[in-house]
């Protein structure tokens, strides 16, 4: 409550702050305007916490920004209020001084709340995470690049809120990358196609490149590393930017593939302290790069400009280590010091057993051993592998010996540097993947769920009763569940397991492109005289016979229009193993997937995704992995990954279900691919020939609407059934399970020509 | 009808490999047809030039491609001012004539068209000209030899077994680093040592065939290479101009292929 008497400005109950503070922080002549600004926020009824904390924040701000600044800031936490809830706009308050200081200008201030206001009326629900994560949003971006990168994903996203959050919460590894491109400009994986083609001519092989975690001491720390299988790069070195950055991943890279080639056995440890482990792995190093430089000398170019050691200035053991690297790859570098040379010496005598990986750990260990009886200090937890396109070499070791290694040293070591294999960004809870108990192997079960089950009703359709030869109308209810969130990286994963198949399929689709033309000869109407035919025309005439009249050819380019609506069965039987190894006819289900979506991806055939399973009539249960206008992503890649094996088979709905997706594409034609290990089976229907009918009335009913159904079933399944509904040409089987991936994609191509 | 014109006067610089001119010359010698399998540009066609030389016959040489018809290859009527006149096709003129016939890139053509040559590969050795009404017995001298790229095998576009067994099948393909060296140098003479930069770099390409490059280099790219730099040009230009430009248009596999070079140089 302010009251004014004569011309001084009385101030009431503002909070927290304190009246002096206020009059200090904003100066006398915006007291007022501040107080009207301070009221209708009051007024407006959004609570009193609101309105401490705007108290508080003005008096951090208004030092840095000014007092009218301060006063415009009311508005933006209003409207933010309005949109996205009271907490939203307190956050915005706490954050506000630090915003303040980051920004450290008035004008850049004021455009980053109206970024925030913006923002708020776009994705209202986004606005409360990206204020949470505001301080290290700010560390790495400037306002515009916090603008860019917002709408980065707001436009990744699109209108689903819920794929919003996962953006804009960080949980969606598209959402890192992004911010990595807007803070550095250049991450690794803004290059990664070419320098890991680069890899591939280089050495032959294909490398699995992982995102390296952000190490336990980030910054000057961050080093590549390799093990069984895979190789994580950090997506940027702090301090190299633009051509610098790229260089020095072109080094890491080349030197990793060195190690893949020349490092054929990991190392023991044994009873090796620290020092001996970081000596022998720099002669290791040092090992595989001359290797690698006498197939390909120009190597040494790139590696040579990163060492920077000079052979002056203290000695201790990172610095002789430094030199010793250098006098290992630099052939005009000369150092005096007395255990460096000898590392040279004894490294280049014996260049013609370079081959053999044992003189790695000959020599490191009398190197080491020297610097031991120098008694020089060796910090295991602080050291750190120089120069920094080389590798943290955990890749060199197996730690995992039966001896009781002395726990101290090693595990100083471990601790300081030990990047763990599976500490990727955005591992998900693996129990959620894991399928239910698969012991009790009947055609349809009804099972509680064992997690929440929040389905949206999503149709009523009719389903056919062949005993009396009717349709009941609004019989079966498809309820469609939220897809659960797999693995991030699966997409990925399963893409590397199939990479051949991958190409192949790519290089068919590729030769049988639409860009040809293609003579069409022997018309009756068309641009170009077919000479064969007018030759036989002419022929004719001569003998008195009546001529063809198809005597042109025309060109015609191949189009493809078509749409496709893939529906995946995903019943408890699908949970069965296939084979020894664990891996189950959900997982080829999967896998099959993610090979079928590169390829439409290729064709360019718009598609969708959906896995469906059933238990009973009111529980048609429809998961969306994929719809037609979204492109197949990280997200829909973890709502593939996050499919459940469970419940029972009902055909007849889903199909329905699909086909009424199918409707609104406008192209020529639509297609249901239906990819099922079973017949049609639910837990209330006693009869198995009364959804066998019912599927097949729902193809076709579908087929009178234009839509064409195919099936691809899986297994030794009996095909009379299938062939009653689909027809005899309108479904296909497929015995071996595995060759589920190739078929499924050769299928399709040969199917839609 | 005037058959010098496909003799091959000079004889075509060859370096084999492996015992492939025996092999050759024991198949004509039973007139068996014979298949040449490689990727492109590795001496198929320089090889059966060289054994044409060799063995003193005329070599009619016919390139495949999609839109080739049976009548591209037997022949056809053309209408002149008193009517229609048969004119032997390519295929017709060796069988006539005694030439050896090369088909090259024979996966090219339609299948419907390669089946023209079922009757001339086995032992019957007639080509009937249906048009005409005439059946044409091979001349003794005649031989039949077709190329064959088997990377562009796919569902879509591939020899039909049974043509592929009418065929005995030699196989070419990019030779030891050492011998391509030599050929690239006879070829583009250039010092041996240059040359194999340049067989490696080539190496180094065929690594990136199917991982975004259809093939890698051929033994020919690096031959033009090699004239390059004997015209003064650098290694990193020559490449360029003779590999990496035409290979690929996609600029992350140029990038690659760029920094390959410099990292064998």
């Amino acid at each position: 409550m302010s009251r004014k008497s004569g011309g001084v400005v009385r101030l009431g109950d503002t909070g927290s702050a304190s009246s002096a503070a206020l009059r200090l922080a904003l100066g006398d002549d915006w007291l007022a305007p501040w107080l009207h600004a301070h009221n209708k926020l009051r007024d407006a009824g959004y609570g009193d916490a609101l309105c401490r904390a705007y108290g508080a924040a003005s008096v951090d701000c208004a030092p840095l920004v000014g007092a009218e600044t301060v006063i415009g800031m009311a508005d933006v936490l209003s409207s933010l209020s309005i949109k996205s809830g009271v907490a939203a706009a307190e956050q915005l308050c706490r954050i506000a001084p630090l915003a303040a200081r980051r920004t450290a200008d008035a004008s850049r201030f004021r455009s980053w709340l109206s970024l925030l206001q913006r923002f708020s009326a776009i994705a209202p629900e986004s606005a409360m995470c990206v204020l949470d994560r505001m301080d290290d949003l700010l560390v790495r971006l400037n306002v515009s690049q916090l603008e860019l990168w917002l709408l980065a994903g707001v436009r990744q996203a699109g209108v689903d809120p819920e794929r919003r959050l996962q953006f804009f919460s960080l949980e969606n590894p598209d959402a890192l990358r992004l911010l990595d491109r807007e803070a550095e400009g250049q991450s690794f994986f803004d290059m990664e196609r070419r320098l890991m083609a680069w890899m591939v001519a280089l050495y032959g092989v294909h490398l699995n490149v992982q995102p390296a975690p952000l190490a336990r001491h980030d910054g000057a720390g961050r080093r590549a590393s390799f093990g069984e299988g895979f190789v994580q790069m950090p997506a940027h070195f702090p301090g190299y930017r633009r051509v610098q950055a790229e260089a020095l991943f072109r080094a890491a890279l080349a030197h990793v593939g060195a190690h893949v080639r020349f490092t054929r056995k990991r190392l023991e440890v044994g009873d090796l302290k620290p020092l001996q482990i970081a000596v022998v792995s720099l002669i290791e190093d040092a090992r595989v790069e001359q290797l690698a430089m006498r197939e390909m000398p120009g190597l040494r170019r790139l590696w040579l400009q990163f060492h920077i050691a000079e052979a002056s200035g203290a000695l201790t053991a990172q610095s002789r280590f430094a030199r010793l690297s250098r006098s290992l790859i630099d052939p005009d570098f000369q150092d005096a010091d007395g255990w460096v040379r000898k590392g040279r010496d004894l490294f280049f005598a014996a260049r013609d057993r370079w081959d053999s990986p044992e003189i790695s750990r000959a020599i490191g260990n009398l190197l080491g051993n020297d610097l031991g009886q120098l008694r020089i200090q060796f910090n295991a937890k602080s050291y750190v592998v120089q120069p920094p396109y080389r590798d943290d070499n955990l890749g060199l070791w197996d730690f995992d010996t039966d001896q009781n290694p002395p726990q101290d040293q090693t595990e100083i070591l471990l601790d300081s540097a030990r990047v763990r294999p599976d500490d990727t960004p955005d591992t998900h809870d693996q129990a959620r993947n894991d399928p239910p108990d698969a012991s009790d192997i009947t055609k349809a079960r009804p099972r509680a769920p064992d997690h929440q089950d929040c389905g949206i009703f999503a149709g009523r359709y009719p389903e056919y009763d062949y005993e009396v030869r009717i349709e009941r109308p609004d019989w079966a209810t498809v309820v469609e569940y939220p897809a659960n969130r797999g693995r991030a990286d699966f997409v990925d994963a399963s893409r590397e397991r199939h990479q051949r198949l991958i190409r192949k399929i790519t290089a068919v689709i590729n030769a049988a492109r639409v860009s040809r033309a293609e003579r069409e000869r022997r018309q009756t109407e068309g641009e170009l005289l077919d000479l064969d035919a007018c030759i036989d025309a002419i022929a004719a005439l001569r003998s008195g016979q009546m001529p063809d009249a198809a005597v042109y050819q025309t060109t015609a380019r191949r189009r493809r229009d078509l749409a496709v609506s893939v529906l995946v069965d995903i019943s408890a039987s699908t949970a069965d193993p296939v084979g020894e190894d664990g891996e189950r006819v959900l997982d080829l289900l999967r896998d099959s997937t993610v090979v079928l979506s590169h390829a439409l991806n290729t064709l360019g055939d718009p598609f969708s995704l959906a896995a469906f399973n059933s238990n009973g009539r009111d529980d048609v249960r429809y998961t969306r992995i994929k719809d037609f206008d979204q492109p197949f992503d990280k997200a829909a890649g973890m709502a593939l990954a996050g499919l459940n094996a469970g419940f029972s088979t009902r055909f007849g709905a889903a199909l329905r279900h699909a086909g009424q997706g199918l409707l609104t594409q406008p192209n020529h034609r639509r297609l249901v691919l239906l990819v099922t290990d079973g017949e049609p089976a639910d837990i209330d229907c006693p009869d198995p020939r009364y959804l066998i009918e019912d599927a097949r009335r729902a193809v076709q009913g579908l087929a009178a609407r234009g839509i064409d159904v195919f099936c691809v079933g899986l297994g030794n399944a009996n095909m009379e059934n299938e062939r009653r509904i689909f027809g005899q040409r309108g479904y296909v089987q497929i015995t071996s399970i595995r060759a589920l991936p190739e078929k499924l994609s050769t299928i399709y191509m040969r199917l839609t020509g | 009808m005037d058959m010098h014109q496909y003799q091959l006067t000079k004889e075509p610089y060859y370096r084999p490999i492996g015992r492939e001119v025996d092999l050759f010359t024991a198949s004509y010698a039973a007139r068996l047809p014979v298949m040449l399998k490689g990727p492109t540009g590795c001496g198929k066609t320089r090889f059966i030039e060289h054994m044409a030389w060799k063995l003193g016959r005329p070599l009619v040489t016919i390139s495949c491609h999609e839109d080739m018809t049976a009548s591209d290859l037997v022949g056809r009527y053309l209408l002149d001012p008193t009517g229609t006149v048969w004119s032997d096709g390519p295929l017709t003129v060796a069988a006539r004539h005694g030439a050896i016939c090369y088909l090259d890139e024979i996966v090219e053509a339609r299948q419907d068209t390669t089946v023209v040559i079922h009757a001339l590969t086995d032992d019957r050795r007639i080509l009937p000209l249906e048009k005409k009404g005439e059946l044409v017995r091979a001349h003794p001298d005649f031989q039949l030899v077709i190329s064959y790229n088997p990377g562009y095998q796919s569902v879509l576009k591939d020899l039909k077994e049974s043509t592929k067994q009418r065929f005995c099948a030699l196989d070419f393909g990019y030779p030891d680093a050492a011998i391509e060296a030599e050929i690239v140098a006879a070829e583009a003479q250039i010092p041996v040592a240059v040359a194999h930069t340049l067989v490696q770099i080539a190496k180094k390409s065929r690594n990136l065939q199917g991982q975004g490059l259809n093939e890698g280099a051929s033994t020919r790219m690096m031959i033009n290479a090699g004239h390059l730099i004997r015209e003064g040009v650098t290694l990193g230009e020559a490449c360029n101009l003779a590999l990496i430009v035409p290979i690929t248009d996609d600029p992350d596999m140029r990038d690659a292929l760029t920094n390959a070079v410099a990292a064998c140089a």
